[in-house]
């Protein structure tokens, strides 16, 4: 396993937010984890990301121990629900942002860069600033900066939240692809089902702090407490059992 | 019209300062000096006597308490509005605003004391930054929100340390708020009388201290000319926040 999450529990002050929670990610895959608001989605990704501690538990990456790495030697960049763009830099240098820490210059990071902003489909908002973007395109440029590190882990919290429909069955799309393309390993936190399921290639569930891990789909869309079926019941009775082809 | 009645209004006072520190002679009931002469201004101009001296270490002194409590104020104020404690750190910050200036300037002037720094220029600086420092750390903590934190996380799991942190980021997004703080704290030491006679013991003569003293001597034509070069720096920063500040918000 690539990612190893063991009894992972985490309160604040007396209100418990973790308990006892046990993940597992393989390389190249993409874990979907399905929450309510407050079910300690995020909590669960800082602590993964080093922004939060755990009170209890273990937490490997590809067999090393990282609890106690802060998070700019773990390789684990995580998104936020905004695509928190640098105000101040164009989307080049927003692209960029990750090279130039770890000082990569010339020649190759204007290829990285290039490359990258061309498999966003960017290439016409290079110069940009992001308040001449739209909600997509900003997104866009977030996973560009982060990917462009080729990070170990990638940590989505809710990153198609802010986007309408349309433009958030896209970046679904998008990210399908580029997930593909540059072989990412990554926790996709959600409260949409219809998210959850699209996005991952396994699943999991998490309540009121407690998590539960799907070997498969089926098993996760069977599953009562996830609501796939109030779903389909629901599109059944309005359609009276008729689906239109 | 109005405008101009304003503008020459306002400017009336200063154009009498001028005025004033340009005249050789201005005997009552003349409108116009009845003599003019540049001696004065050539004589700071040429650093000699002590108003030259007196500009230079104010601005000494001014520029470092503007640069030590910005950056100190900016670095401590992030602290402090992510602290679990913000409101009574944040009371802390405003004890020297709410103190009288004369307790205030006794408590410093024990502190100067005690660093065997009274009487000079570094002990008046210590003294103006500790009164600057609570200003900033006050200013600045409206910058810091849940957004400009998560920026700072952002930048923590790209790879990046807290030197680049402040470097690559927070600085670039707070140079408008910085480049204020400056200008305020500036402003504070500039214009500060009571911490720089109470500290610096009459030794340290700052252009405003001269310019109480011309004042005191009934020496108008040194007091206006004090008062210009008083005015110079403040005018200075005025136009280039206007010139660099206000345009880039």
């Amino acid at each position: 396993m690539f990612l190893e999450m063991r009894g992972i529990s985490k309160s604040f002050g007396s209100e418990p937010v973790l308990a006892d929670v046990s993940l597992a990610v393989e390389h190249h895959e993409t874990v979907s984890v399905l929450g309510r608001s407050g079910s300690g989605k995020t909590t669960l990704l800082k602590i993964v990301a080093g922004l939060e501690t755990a009170d209890r538990g273990e937490l490997r990456l590809d067999g090393r121990r990282i609890d106690a790495v802060p998070p700019q030697a773990r390789g684990v960049v995580y998104l936020y629900q905004e695509p928190l763009l640098f105000p101040h830099l164009d989307v080049w240098e927003n692209v960029a942002f990750g090279l130039r820490l770890r000082g990569v210059g010339g020649e190759e990071l204007d290829r990285r860069v290039r490359e990258m902003i061309a498999s966003l489909e960017l290439e016409d908002h290079a110069r940009k600033r992001p308040h001449q973007l739209s909600g997509g395109q900003r997104q866009r440029v977030s996973f560009g900066r982060a990917l462009i590190i080729q990070p170990a882990l990638l940590l989505l919290d809710e990153p198609f939240g802010n986007l309408d429909a349309e433009t958030r069955a896209g970046m679904q799309a998008l990210f399908k692809r580029v997930a593909a393309a540059y072989r990412i390993t990554s926790l996709f936190v959600t409260h949409d089902l219809k998210e959850a399921i699209l996005m991952g290639d396994r699943f999991a569930y998490l309540k009121a702090g407690r998590l539960r891990l799907f070997g498969d789909r089926e098993s996760f869309a069977a599953d009562p407490e996830i609501g796939v079926m109030n779903e389909v019941r629901f599109w059944e009775s309005l359609l009276g059992g008729k689906v239109p082809s | 019209m109005a405008r101009i009645l304003v503008a020459c209004l306002c400017a009336l006072p200063l154009a009498v300062l001028a005025a004033l520190s340009f005249a050789g002679a201005w005997p009552f009931p003349d409108v116009v000096p009845s003599r003019w002469t540049a001696s004065r201004w050539l004589e700071v101009l040429a650093g000699r006597g002590g108003l030259a001296a007196s500009f230079g270490v104010s601005i000494l002194i001014s520029a470092s308490v503007a640069l030590l409590s910005t950056v100190l104020g900016f670095v401590t104020s992030k602290h402090v509005a992510y602290h679990r404690r913000r409101r009574l750190l944040l009371f802390l910050a405003y004890v020297p605003f709410a103190l009288s200036p004369v307790i205030l300037g006794v408590c410093l002037l024990y502190v100067a004391i005690q660093a065997g720094l009274s009487g000079s220029v570094a002990g008046v600086i210590l003294a103006q930054t500790i009164f600057a420092y609570g200003f900033a750390i006050v200013l600045f903590q409206g910058l810091w929100s849940p957004r400009m934190r998560a920026f700072e996380e952002l930048v923590h799991t790209l790879g990046g340390s807290t030197w680049q942190l402040y470097a690559r980021v927070l600085v670039p997004l707070a140079k408008e708020m910085l480049l204020l703080c400056f200008f305020q704290t500036f402003l504070i030491s500039w214009f500060q009388y009571g911490l720089t006679v109470l500290v610096g013991g009459g030794q340290v003569k700052t252009l405003t201290l001269k310019v109480y003293d011309y004042v005191g001597e009934a020496n108008v034509f040194y007091a206006a000319l004090a008062s210009c070069l008083l005015i110079v720096p403040p005018a200075l920063l005025l136009w280039a926040n206007k010139r660099f500040l206000f345009k880039a918000v």
